[in-house]
This record gives structure tokens, sequence and C-alpha cells, in this order.
């Protein structure tokens, strides 16, 4: 065990033991807004060093003159309309033949006709009556999500600062709770994500959904920022990544969504529009469960009261090998679930930025409550720590509402992914069985989508030299 | 529990059930679209030759019946021409009647479907499937909508081949 290691889990037996001698360790001891009510007496607790920090306001969501493309992806003008006082770029990503080149042109809104990337990412993939890119729409260029609406609020540079810190802070209340099984939470339940219910409300013209359903702009799903701002969260590397997904959706048409092939749907994927819809939630007094699912399974447990080892590439607590969804550890701050997730795969989501296997996550589970008191949802705060692919950790807050018990919800049933779309000359389509076609085979771990799109259609480009491996 | 939580809960429980919905329409469907050709749209009778139940897509193949609904097109080896067509997931499939069982091999069916861009022989299918009555082809030139007795499976009428 190292120094490190030693600190963090003497901080952790140290927590644990202040939480046991501790009379008020009950889950319901204290509130979601930080007022606590152990033995009847309300203490306004300040602000939190890590979580809860809201998420500033912001006005800028659909201007007059935007519309939803179909499936709610982000907003565009009509086509073959340029937004007044811009002028287009001789060369933007859909008629560029080469997007490394243009690599002056990435953070310049113009380069993507201000699209979103979801908006992007729908005009190809979506609109499938327009083949021709020099006809995509161009965006909003007057607004955007702001950079500084996405970028942690909080000082913590490492997922393991954050989390320490927030666990030194239960200890100074008391914690971290220690709930019997009389005083678990009451979260079992199925939840569903809340944009679901908004998307539904707009395409079907339907009431917006009551208040107690807020949440802030899902500025990670994409359909409101602008693609420089993303891509100033990125390391260049990343942002070269992340051009040339969009390049290969916007330009060559030939986009590759994971569920297409039955690749793994990768852990970003649950912050995404489908991943994951619904959660079933399980919790006991050693682990929560969340079992979701969208093309692909989703499976996560939350192991409490338990600790990382900091030996490995990255902190782990099986073994120090990746796993598509990580491994989780966590603890309770009064009704709070406070978690750590690392060994995470790095991966990719289309219409979104790569992550590494760097990849590491804080999340904050919260219940919300009515005016009656009665559990409504979670309010579910996530910090990305990402040293690799983002130059400083990212934040996103959302609303899962529960939707069900799980006594009366429907069947949770397993997804196995029958593969029917095959890749044909680097372009996914569907190929009946029995039919015989070339297939070379994947290198899963090597981003397999990039290789596809480097044989297919960047024959002629001038992507930059890769590190040589007998370059001696 | 209590009413505002029950009435809550309809509310989220509402909006699961669309997503369910809207997730198995095309503009939500879970792999990109871009391999078909959006602006064209073709109309086909046909004999199922295979159902595969996906739980993303269910795929049917088929064989076109020629114009005069008397036999299946055939190629210069006289093998049957199969086509592949694409649908939404099963379990939503299943709400508009569309089963192993229902769409069993031999079942005679009409689609429209937007083709592959590729030239293969596959598309996505567009407006509802109705299947004719066991053994019961439609008139020359007519699909299935036509016959006396068959079944509707989703939702509007059949659309209107571009070419």
């Amino acid at each position: 065990m190292d120094r490190k290691h030693r600190r963090l889990a003497a901080t952790w037996i140290s927590a644990v033991a202040l939480a046991a001698c501790s009379p008020g360790n009950e889950p319901a001891r204290e509130a979601a807004s930080g007022v606590d009510t152990a033995a009847g007496t309300a203490v306004q607790r300040p602000r939190s060093v890590g979580r809860g920090w809201p998420v500033p306001e912001w006005e800028g969501r659909l201007p007059r003159g935007w519309r939803l493309e179909p499936g709610g992806r982000g907003p565009s003008l009509p086509r073959g309309v340029v937004p007044d006082g811009v002028e287009p770029l001789e060369r933007d990503i859909f008629t560029s033949d080469d997007f490394y080149v243009d690599r002056d042109l990435w953070m310049d809104p113009r380069y993507y006709r201000c699209l979103s990337a979801q908006a992007l990412e729908a005009e190809a993939s979506l609109q499938t009556e327009v083949s021709d890119p020099a006809l995509a729409p161009w965006g909003y260029c007057a607004a955007g999500y702001p950079r500084e609406h996405i970028v942690s609020p909080y000082p913590f540079k490492t997922a393991q600062e954050h989390y320490e810190a927030l666990l030194a802070e239960a200890a100074s209340y008391g914690g971290p709770t220690i709930p019997t099984r009389a005083t678990l939470p009451e979260w079992d339940g199925r939840y569903t994500r809340n944009v679901l219910i908004r998307h539904v409300a707009r395409t079907t013209g339907g009431p917006e959904p009551p208040p107690e359903f807020d949440e802030p702009p899902q500025w990670i799903m994409g359909p409101y920022t602008q693609i420089p701002t993303t891509l100033s969260l990125l390391t260049p590397e990343y942002q070269q990544r992340f051009v040339q997904l969009l390049y290969h959706e916007g330009n060559s048409r030939a986009p590759q969504w994971s569920g297409m092939f039955c690749r793994p749907e990768g852990f970003m994927r649950q912050w995404m529009e489908q991943g994951g819809p619904p959660m079933d939630i399980t919790l006991t007094q050693d682990r929560m469960t969340i079992l979701a699912k969208g093309t692909d399974n989703i499976i996560r447990v939350f192991h409490f009261n338990r600790q990382f080892k900091l030996d490995g590439s990255v902190p782990y607590l099986g073994e120090d090998v990746r796993s598509w969804y990580g491994e989780s550890i966590g603890f309770w701050d009064g009704e709070a679930l406070i978690t750590w997730t690392s060994n995470i795969q790095g991966w990719m989501t289309h219409g979104s930025f790569e992550n590494s296997d760097q990849l590491q996550t804080i999340e904050i589970f919260t219940p919300r409550r009515n005016a009656n008191g009665e559990l409504i949802g979670l309010d579910h705060e996530t910090v990305f720590y990402d040293a690799e692919a983002l130059v400083e950790p990212i934040r996103q807050v959302r609303f899962l509402s529960k939707s069900h018990e799980l006594s009366e919800a429907p069947p949770y049933t397993y997804v196995r992914c029958n593969q029917t779309i095959f890749l044909v000359n680097g372009r996914g389509i569907p190929v009946a069985p029995g039919t015989v076609i070339e297939y070379k085979v994947e290198d899963l771990y090597g981003r397999p989508w990039a290789a596809v799109w480097e044989e297919w259609f960047e024959q002629d480009m001038q992507r930059p030299e890769r590190k040589r491996l007998f370059g001696f | 529990m209590g009413r505002v939580v029950k009435s809550v809960r309809s509310w989220a429980a509402l909006g699961a059930f669309m997503g369910l919905v809207t997730t198995a329409a095309p503009a939500r469907a879970h792999h990109s679209l871009a391999m078909y050709d959006g602006t064209k749209v073709r109309v086909f009778t046909g004999v199922v030759t295979r159902i595969s139940p996906g739980g993303s897509h269910v795929q049917i193949l088929f064989a076109p019946l020629d114009e005069e609904r008397q036999a299946v097109i055939r190629d210069e080896k006289g093998e049957p021409v199969i086509w592949t067509l694409e649908l939404t997931g099963a379990a939503q499939a299943a709400r508009e009647g569309i089963t192993v069982k229902s769409f069993a091999e031999g079942t005679i069916f009409s689609a429209a479907l937007h083709p592959l861009r590729s030239g293969d022989p596959g598309g996505s299918r567009e407006g509802p499937m109705y299947k004719c009555p066991e053994n019961t082809p439609p008139e020359p030139g007519k699909h299935c909508d036509s016959v006396a007795g068959s079944t509707m499976h989703g939702q509007g009428t059949l659309p209107t081949p571009t070419d």
C-alpha cells in the first residue's frame, strides 16, 4: 500500500469509526438541501466543498427562429438560409476534402455552419433525403451553451481529491452514514430520463412536465452547444478525434454508431439521450445496482464502504484492467450517495467526444422530494475527470424521474445485440443472413471506427504522422 | 403513496412509455440511417422467407412477387430474389401485431421501404404493413391493402412509390 493509499484508507477508517460512534447516523438525518434534521433539530450546513453547487441559469435556449430537427436533435435554420451577419467560410466541414489541413478553422463555429454536434449528426444520419453534404443547413451562430457552465465549478484537479474532500466533509458531520436494512433510503424503483419526458412533450405538443421535473440543459448530449465550445474542453489529440468523427458523419456520410455493429456502447453513453432508460435502481446495505439498457445492457454496481487500490495505472477495485462501465465505490452522507468510478475503458459515443481510459467520475445522487416530502426522483450530479482527453474537469447535472415501483414496472429484460448491419466498403449496411461478405476483423481496443474511416475515406488526407512503432 | 406522487409518477411513467415508443421511430433509431435513400420509396408485395426478431430491429427477409402477383421474382439462376426489410425493435413491432408467429414464413404482405443507397436489395420500412389472408395474394398490380380480410400493422396508409 503506498502512502496515498494509506492516507485514503486512514481517512476512510476514521470516517467510518466516527460514523459508528455517532448516534445520528440514520439515512434520513440530512436532507438534500443541506439541512440536518437529526434529533428534530434543523442545522443549516454551509455550502458543500464539492457537491450541489447550482448550475447557472441560461436564458439562451432555443431562440425564436430556431427549429428542432426531427428527434429534437438541436437547432438549425431552414436549409439554404445563412444567419444574418454571418460570412460563410470558403471551406467548411461539409465541403472540405481534408479536415486535418483545416485545423486552423476548427475553433471557428462557421466551420460547422454553427450546428451543434447533434444537429450535424441529425443532418447526416436522419435527414436521408439529402445526400449532398454541401447542402447542410446552418445553425444559429449567435448562441450556444457557455463553456463556463460546463466546466466543473469545484477546485479539485482529480477525482481522488474530490472524493476525499467529500469524505472528510461527511466525517466532519459525523458521517459517513451507515444505514441499516431498515433505514436504507427508499430509492428502489424504475427511473427514466427527464429529457425523454421533455422530448415527448415537445414533439407531441403535449403539456410541459411539472416544475418538479426541472433540470439544467443537458449540454452533454450536444443540442445546444457550439462545437468549438466542446473542442475547447478537449486536448489536441481528442480535438482531432472529435473533428474526425464529425467529418465522417457530416461529410463522408459514413457514421459508425456503436449499436450498429453490436460494439459496446461505452461508459459515456449513459449520459446521452438514448443511454439507459429505463433504469432500475436497487439498494442494499452494501451496494447500489443500476440496471439500464439501450442497444446494450448497462450494469453498474456501486460498492459501499470499499476502497480503491491506488497502485495501478488508475484507481481500481478488482484488477487494473479496464471495463466498460468501470468500478465504483461510494458512501452515504446523510441521504446523499457519493460515488467514485474509475477503471473505465476508453471509447467513443456517436455525436460526441471520445473518453480515454483515464476517465474517472464523481457522481452524487440525492433524492428530490415534492412539497409533501415524497420521493419523486434522484438528482444526479457528475463531475468527469479525464486528464488525457479533457483540459479540465467538466460537470453534468440531470434529474432521474422515478416512474415505477419495481413491483409494478414492466420486467427488465436482457439485451442481446443481434448484428444485422455490417461494414461493406467502409459503410454500414444491413446484410441478410447467408450473404457472404468480405469482413475485416476489428481491433476492438484500437479505435476500430477510426481504422475504418482512415482506410476508406482518408487515403488522400494529410493525417499527422503517428509515433512509429519501429522508429529506432 | 400520496396523490401528488401518483400523479407525478404517472407523468414519468407516461414519459417512459412514450420514450419507448419514440425510440422505435426512425428519427430516434439506435443506428444512423445514412445508408437509406430517404428520397425514394418503393412498395412491395412479397412472401416472408424469414423473420428475425432482434431487440433493436426486426429484420424480415422476403421474396417480392411479380406484377401479376402469381410468382416470386427470380434471378438469372432461377433463385428467388431476397430483400431485407428493417423494422423497429421486436417489442414495438409486437405492439403492431408483427411477430414471428403472425409473420411466419410464407406470409404474403405489403410494405413500403426506403431502399439502400448501395443498390443492394434492402430497405427501411416506411408506413404501415398489410398482411394478406393466408394464400391470398392481391390482384395484379395491387397490394394487400386491397384484399378483403387483410390486416393493417402500423398507422397511416401505404405510401405511394416514387418510381
